[in-house]
């Protein structure tokens, strides 16, 4: 059976490649670090394949008919999609993907009551392109990218969020394979893309949250955490932490540590990354 | 204006969606934008504010606010997008906030 060898979540704002000279050199400095420390902990879990869950930015999905969950079931991927190239100061890159794993985590969720969409086809923004220009620059690891709803409601609940994740895992570890999996969560923290709070970043919120999801008790973390609570602290781009709580289902009630935490008014988003400790 | 006051069904929805993901459409933003608006089934008021880029009427319409600064930056190039630049300066004087 396939093995959980790390489970990551981190801010993916296209800010930290595409003007990060634009913030102050401590900024610059406090996350470059921070993305090679998660660097760090994925690498030294030796991944075979990454399962990427993240925020759909209404770039696939028209709004007719948005999914949830949408698996990318496809051979290859590539990015930046065109229009987000020069936002993201990204150059087109191609990962591939990983069919096989893809197809597998479809059905076993199918099977156990989560009816996820799939696609050969997905565009790629900031969601996957910044994680993984500081996390794989190399872009050598195969990843499943997983897109889902955040920001269009109705959204997924919190609850729904964590039994996702619990649900994702028990598939990956139920799959067939001697093949090493990393769970990667991009997203959040607070961040209001469209709102009034566009160029304001809640760090309150940001560190009680992580902290929140430190402790490694989903319960505590279904009591505490909202929707609403989430769009107070910036209404159309918070709620991205909902991918975190995929990430910390997957997971399990284990604990996790805050890697780093950047409030970055220059980027216009609270840039951070937590790693959990997966029992051995 | 804010996410949960979307209108899912406003053509000016489609219109950015779309805009977003077709070059030959995205053109279209500066040397089409009335027969483009029109062919999309816009609303007087919705022609009106998009013509303006009056982005607070459009999301007081039902403009998904994610597709507001995306309104900028169509006009006005997504290229180093940081706080002074032209669409992020843009998004500010129309919402009538400051950094």
């Amino acid at each position: 059976m396939a093995t959980i060898v790390s489970v990551l979540a981190l801010a993916h704002a296209p800010g930290a490649t595409g003007w990060l000279d634009r913030a102050p050199v401590h900024e610059q400095e406090a996350l470059i670090a921070g993305y090679a420390a998660m660097a760090k902990r994925l690498h030294e879990s030796r991944p075979d394949v990454i399962v990427g869950v993240a925020n759909d930015h209404m770039l696939n999905f028209s709004m007719n008919n948005v999914p949830d969950w949408c698996v990318g079931i496809a051979d290859q991927w590539q990015g930046p999609a065109e229009w987000f190239r020069d936002w993201v100061n990204i150059a087109p890159y191609r990962v591939a993907g990983h069919r096989a794993l893809g197809r597998a985590i479809v059905q076993g969720c199918a099977q156990r009551g989560f009816g996820l969409a799939f696609a050969e086809q997905l565009e790629f923004d900031d969601n996957w392109s910044v994680p993984l220009h500081f996390l794989t620059p190399a872009h050598d690891i195969p990843l499943v990218p997983i897109h889902m709803n955040c920001v269009l409601p109705p959204m997924p609940a919190p609850a729904r969020c964590l039994a996702f994740g619990r649900v994702l895992g028990e598939v990956i570890r139920a799959w067939p394979s001697d093949a090493r999996v990393a769970i990667m969560a991009t997203g959040g923290l607070s961040h209001d893309p469209g709102g009034p709070k566009y160029f304001e970043v809640d760090e309150a919120f940001d560190r009680g949250f992580m902290d929140l999801l430190a402790a490694g008790d989903s319960a505590r973390v279904e009591r505490e955490v909202s929707l609403e609570r989430m769009m107070a602290a910036g209404d159309g781009g918070t709620v991205e932490l909902l991918a975190w709580l995929v990430a910390m289902g997957a997971a399990g009630d284990c604990p996790a540590d805050n890697i780093f935490y950047v409030p970055s008014v220059p980027l216009r988003c609270g840039m951070g990354g937590m790693a959990w400790n997966l029992p051995l | 204006m804010g996410i949960m006051q979307t209108d899912r069904t406003l053509p000016t929805n489609r219109l950015i969606f779309e805009g977003r993901r077709d070059a030959a459409l995205r053109a279209r933003f500066g040397s089409e934008l009335e027969a483009l608006m029109s062919e999309y089934g816009l609303s007087e008021p919705e022609k009106r504010a998009l013509r303006e880029i009056d982005i607070r009427a459009l999301g007081d319409m039902g403009v998904h606010p994610y597709f507001l600064p995306q309104i900028t930056r169509l006009f006005k190039g997504a290229g180093y997008n940081h706080n002074q630049s032209d669409a992020a300066q843009l998004y500010a004087r129309k919402m009538n906030i400051q950094e």
